[in-house]
C-alpha cells in the first residue's frame, strides 16, 4: 500500500504540454538558494537535488501552486498551463 | 457594450454558484474553465455541506452526483502507537442530509452543466492569461490574444490566483496563509467500506485527525468514505515545514496510511489518483480587498475557508461567496454601475453571512492551530492518561491528579503552559 512518489504520481492522469512549461526556475538564483525548500514542499517531487544542483520538471506537476509560496528567492515564475493541458483529475 | 454583464473565471464552486445566480437573474454571463470538463483540475478533501446550494439548486441531494451523505463525524488524535477517536453519530444528521462526501471531477462538472441549463455560456478549456484593464477598471479578460469583454469579472480562480496577483488585486501568498494538503484516492469495494465503517449503502462517515506523532508539523489528517473509494489525506502548514526543512509533502500522507489505526481502514485498496491542492488557512487577514471597480473575488482566491484543526470548510464558503457575489452583480446591472462603490454591496452581504462572520469571529484561531503543543504534547498527554487508566499492568493505580502531573513533567509542560494553552482554546476556538 505505501508506494514509491513516482508510483503515486503514475496514477494521476495528465496532458502533458510538450511545448510549454508553464513553470519555469532561474538556475542562476536556484545555485544561490540557502534552503532549496521547494525539495521539501513540492508534493509531486518536481524539484529535485542532484549533486548539489537543483533540479525542475514540470511534466509531474499538479498544478497546486505551492512551489510559487515556497520560493522566497524569486526564481519560480508560475503561469497556468494552456488551454486543457496540465493535471486532469479523474476524481478530484 | 461589453460581451457580457459577467465574466466568471474558474468554474469550481464559486464560480459556478455565482454563474447560475446571476443567469437565474436574467444576466448574460460567460463561465470560462481552464479544464476540459470544468472542474477536472479541482481537488478538495471532499466533505460538501449544501445549506447554500439548496438556494440556488433546491433539488441538489437527488440530482448531484454524491458520493455518501455524513452519518457519523470522528475526531481523532494520533500518537506513534495509539489513537484516540470521539464519534460522534446522531440521526439528526441522517434526517437532515446536508453533509455529503463528494468527488470534484465527478460533482464540479454538474455544477457547471447546472450553469449552462440556468443560461450561462459555459466555456471549458480555455485559460485566462491575463484581466483586460482599462482605465484603472477591469473590463474583460485576454486569452489567445484576444480580449472578451465584459461589465464585471468575478475571480475564481481558486487559491493559487494568479490572474490576481499579476493584476494587482491581491499580494503573493504567503506561508502563514496557507497549509499544503496531499490526497489520495484509495479504491475499495462497496462491501468492505459498509463493513469497515459500519455503515448502510447510501451512509458515510468524515474523520478528521490531529497526527501527534509527527513533531512539530502540526499535521491535520482526513479519511473520508465514498461508494466505493476512500478520500485521504494530510494538510501540512507552509510555516511548519519550512520551520522543520526536512520533510516532503509527499511522504507526511504515507506516514498516515502507514499508522497502525488507518492501515486496516486501507488495507487491501489500491491507490487510484494522487493529488495536492493548497488551503486558505490565514483567516481575516489574508482576505484581499474583495471588489473594485469592475471585479469581484470569490471562493478560495478571497482565502474563504474555516480550519480551528479539528474543523476544515471551504466549499460551504464558495458556495454563498459565488452566491453573494452574484446577487451583487445583478443588482449592479440593476443600477447600471459597476464602479468599485456599486459593487462595494458584495462585501456588505458578505458581512451580513457567516463567511465574514466567522472569519471574524475566529480571527484569532491560529494562536490554536499554530501551537505546536495541540500537535505534540496534547495527545501524548491524553494517551498517557488513557494508558494510566484502562490499562491493568500489576501496578498500584494512581488518581487522575497525579496521572496528570506525573506526564505534565514527563512531557515537560507546566501548569502555567498548559493553563494558558487552555485559555487560548477557551478565548479563540
Amino acid at each position: 500500500m505505501i508506494l514509491d512518489i513516482k508510483e503515486r504520481l503514475g496514477k494521476t492522469k495528465y496532458d502533458v504540454d510538450k511545448t510549454y512549461a508553464h513553470i519555469t526556475v532561474d538556475e542562476n538564483i536556484c545555485e544561490k538558494c540557502p534552503h532549496h525548500f521547494c525539495v521539501m514542499a513540492c508534493p509531486a517531487q518536481c524539484y529535485t537535488l542532484q549533486d548539489g544542483r537543483l533540479s525542475f520538471q514540470y511534466e509531474d506537476c499538479v498544478e497546486c501552486g505551492t512551489c510559487s509560496v515556497a520560493c522566497d528567492q524569486g526564481s519560480v515564475k508560475w503561469h497556468y498551463p494552456k488551454a486543457g493541458k496540465g493535471v486532469i483529475y479523474k476524481f478530484g | 457594450m461589453p460581451d457580457y454583464d459577467a465574466i466568471v473565471v474558474g468554474a469550481g464552486n464559486a464560480g459556478s454558484a455565482a454563474a447560475i445566480t446571476m443567469a437565474n437573474k436574467g444576466l448574460n454571463v460567460l463561465l470560462v474553465d481552464r479544464s476540459d470538463p470544468p472542474g477536472t483540475k479541482n481537488l478538495s478533501g471532499g466533505v460538501l455541506w449544501g445549506n447554500d446550494l439548496a438556494k440556488i439548486l433546491p433539488k441538489w441531494q437527488s440530482e448531484a452526483p454524491l458520493e455518501r451523505f455524513i452519518q457519523n463525524k470522528k475526531i481523532g488524535f494520533l500518537t506513534e502507537k495509539s489513537s484516540v477517536v470521539i464519534d460522534f453519530k446522531t440521526k439528526i444528521f441522517e434526517e437532515n442530509k446536508v453533509g455529503y462526501t463528494v468527488l470534484r471531477s465527478k460533482f464540479d462538472p454538474w455544477l457547471a452543466k447546472k450553469a449552462k441549463e440556468a443560461g450561462a455560456t459555459v466555456i471549458p478549456g480555455i485559460t485566462v492569461e491575463s484581466l483586460a484593464k482599462k482605465d484603472g477598471k477591469i473590463v474583460g479578460v485576454e486569452e489567445s490574444g484576444d480580449t472578451i469583454t465584459s461589465n464585471v469579472v468575478i475571480l475564481a480562480e481558486g487559491i493559487n490566483p494568479r490572474l490576481s496577483i499579476e493584476a494587482g488585486l491581491r499580494a503573493p501568498l504567503q506561508d502563514w496563509e496557507v497549509s499544503v494538503g496531499v490526497k489520495e484516492i484509495i479504491k475499495l469495494s462497496p462491501q468492505k467500506i459498509e463493513d469497515r465503517f459500519n455503515l448502510t449503502s447510501s451512509s458515510g462517515t468524515a474523520s478528521e485527525y490531529i497526527m501527534g506523532n509527527l513533531e512539530e508539523l502540526n499535521i491535520g489528517a482526513f479519511l473520508y468514505t465514498n461508494k466505493d473509494s476512500i478520500s485521504l489525506g494530510i494538510v501540512a502548514p507552509m510555516e511548519r515545514l519550512r520551520e522543520n526543512g526536512v520533510t516532503h509533502t509527499y511522504d507526511i500522507i504515507e506516514q498516515f496510511k502507514e499508522h497502525p489505526s488507518i492501515a486496516p481502514l486501507i488495507d487491501g485498496g489500491t491507490v487510484a489518483e494522487y493529488g495536492a491542492h493548497m488551503i486558505p488557512e490565514g483567516g481575516l487577514a489574508m482576505v484581499p480587498k474583495l471588489y473594485g471597480d469592475g471585479y469581484l473575488i470569490v471562493g478560495d482566491a478571497a482565502g474563504f475557508g474555516f480550519s480551528n484543526g479539528l474543523v476544515l470548510q471551504g466549499m460551504n464558503y464558495a458556495f454563498l461567496s459565488g452566491i453573494l457575489a452574484g446577487e451583487a452583480a445583478a443588482e449592479a446591472k440593476g443600477r447600471g454601475d459597476f464602479s468599485s462603490s456599486s459593487l462595494s454591496v458584495y462585501k456588505q452581504k458578505l458581512e451580513n453571512s457567516y463567511v465574514l462572520k466567522d472569519l471574524k469571529t475566529f480571527k484569532d484561531i491560529r494562536k490554536v492551530t499554530n501551537n505546536t503543543n495541540m500537535y505534540t504534547t496534547y495527545p501524548k498527554m491524553l494517551e498517557s492518561i488513557l494508558l494510566e487508566m484502562l490499562w491493568e499492568r500489576g501496578q498500584p493505580k494512581k488518581k487522575i491528579r497525579d496521572i496528570l502531573s506525573s506526564c505534565a513533567a514527563d512531557l515537560n509542560m507546566s501548569k502555567l503552559k498548559t493553563a494558558t494553552d487552555f485559555y487560548y482554546i477557551y478565548r479563540r476556538m
